[in-house]
């Protein structure tokens, strides 16, 4: 991120699978309108759950655009990532024929948290209720949290370098920036993202042990970072894939420079300890801001991890503060994922994804459904702020104790 | 189960267990084909050879899953079956 300026790492593709929109469209327009979609979890098995409401991708046909036979052997998880990485790639005006020219010089990284939850469950039920024959084999890649990163590159044969990112919900942003380092050493092309689907019976059961898990049955009131009224997260589904490129790559082709990763850096400070996260997070916004060579006053926005817990709220409330001083109490700050859910690893992404827009657009969305903030924040709440924006931050933190940050600065700015 | 494994039933097999679409007609016609050319790949092959054993009560023979094309899979798994009916 600190390379030289033509090994640069920019998106230059979108691809978005989202409670909100199944498309990037669709999903911005949701973004900057601060429409909530989070309802009650319809998923077959999960209705007698204690998890009440959750952020559902719905009305999302996988076999419109993936082939039957990468269907049958993949989890809805992959399903969403092989469908957003198809959609990044069309944004980034690349197509299989550059793949067939320079198979290695496009890769795949991905984050997930769980792996695919569904199939594994299907399968599993097969075991102990038919036999260990009746178990299929793709049984021993679908639920593998690694499927989605070699899913997309079997399928689109890429044959650059692959990895998969497995550091907690903030190994969304890793993923993004883990993108970056493999484009500064050389790799002119990395699809990267997170997508996932842990609204399934035993997904869901899995996670019913996290104390900062929202049970609220209202959506209006199940999710509501930084109030008075914070009761968790409200878990959900989908996410996004980017496509990232080297500066140079892209413009010998003319792709549009949408924004540059500019600077990331993640932090460790251990599980449920929220209020060791507010120096976990300070830590990781400094590193993030310093390989972005950004002062303080240069961040326009910051995408909150708003985990919607009090001690965690104020955690992350303080590190901005800590970290960007009396700036940090103008600085607009939003959490759109109050209307789609947090997806694990993939909420980073999504927030990624609209970072990037909102630079695009000079409109940060708002942060549906939170409206008394209790914290010394100037939040967005209601519509959309237009805004000159040239540099956003977008922060993350894991159940597991993982805080990260990612600086993203408009395509524009040299 | 004796009967003899058609090219029928290998083509639903296909489409069941590898999510692979191919006519029996088509896959007459494509006899010698390698299964990677048709787009089932091992592990679709070994999912097929495990809904045999299971429909059949009998198990396939140790090669059957790296046979390279659908005669020569035929040919090795009606083989190892009882004759007749």
């Amino acid at each position: 991120m600190s390379e030289p300026h033509d090994r640069r790492a920019a998106i230059t593709g979108i691809g978005v699978v989202a409670p909100n929109g199944t498309s990037t469209d669709t999903f911005w327009k949701a973004t900057q309108e601060g429409l909530s979609v989070l309802d009650r979890v319809t998923r077959e098995g999960c209705e007698h759950l204690p998890l009440k409401v959750a952020g559902e991708v719905r009305g999302f046909d996988p076999a419109a655009t993936i082939e039957e036979r990468f269907l049958v052997q993949t989890d809805r998880f992959t399903h969403f990532a092989m469908a957003a990485a198809d959609f990044a790639l069309d944004d980034a005006r690349l197509g299989q024929a550059d793949a067939t020219e320079a198979p290695y010089s496009i890769g795949v990284v991905t984050a997930a948290g769980s792996g695919g939850g569904a199939f594994g469950q299907r399968e599993l039920q097969q075991l102990w209720s038919k036999g260990s024959r009746f178990v299929g084999p793709y049984q021993s890649i679908a639920w593998f949290y690694a499927a989605s990163t070699g899913q997309i590159s079997i399928r689109r044969k890429f044959k650059g370098p692959c990895s998969v990112v497995a550091s907690d919900e903030a190994g969304g942003l890793d993923a993004l920036a883990h993108a970056a380092r493999a484009v500064r050493r050389g790799t002119d092309v990395i699809v990267a993202g997170s997508t996932e689907a842990p609204l399934a019976p035993y997904s869901v059961v899995c996670q019913l042990g996290y104390d900062e898990l929202s049970t609220v049955a209202d959506p209006s009131r199940a999710y509501r970072p930084f109030t008075e009224d914070a009761c968790g997260f409200v878990p959900a589904e989908g996410g996004a894939m980017l496509v990232v490129e080297a500066e140079t790559a892209a413009r010998e082709r003319g792709a549009d420079i949408r924004a540059h990763l500019a600077g990331h850096a993640a932090t460790f400070t251990g599980a449920s300890r929220w209020a060791e996260s507010r120096e976990g997070l300070a830590q990781a916004i400094r590193g993030a801001l310093a390989e972005a060579d950004c002062a303080p006053e240069e961040v326009d926005v910051v995408f909150a991890d708003a985990l919607g817990v009090p001690e965690a709220d104020r955690a992350e409330a303080l590190a901005i503060a800590d970290v960007l001083g009396a700036h940090g109490r103008r600085v607009p700050v939003t959490a759109p994922k109050t209307g789609t859910g947090r997806g694990y690893c993939a909420a980073p992404v999504l927030d990624t994804a609209a970072a990037v827009l909102a630079l695009e657009h000079g409109l940060i969305p708002p942060t549906p459904g939170v409206v008394a903030v209790c914290h010394d924040l100037d939040l967005v709440t209601g519509r959309a702020r237009p805004a000159e924006l040239r540099t956003a931050l977008i922060l993350s933190r894991g159940l597991m104790g993982s805080n990260s940050a990612l600086v993203v600065r408009h395509g524009a700015v040299g | 189960m004796s009967d003899r494994i058609t090219v029928e039933e290998l083509s639903e097999l296909m489409k069941k267990a590898a999510g692979v679409t191919v006519s029996a007609e088509e896959l007459q016609q494509r006899y010698d084909s390698g299964f990677d050319a048709l787009g089932v790949d091992s592990l679709g092959l070994l999912g097929i050879v495990g809904e045999l054993e299971n429909r059949h009560g009998a198990p396939m023979p140790t090669d059957a899953e790296r046979s390279r094309t659908p005669r020569q899979f035929l040919d090795l798994v009606n083989s190892a079956l009882p004759a007749g009916a």
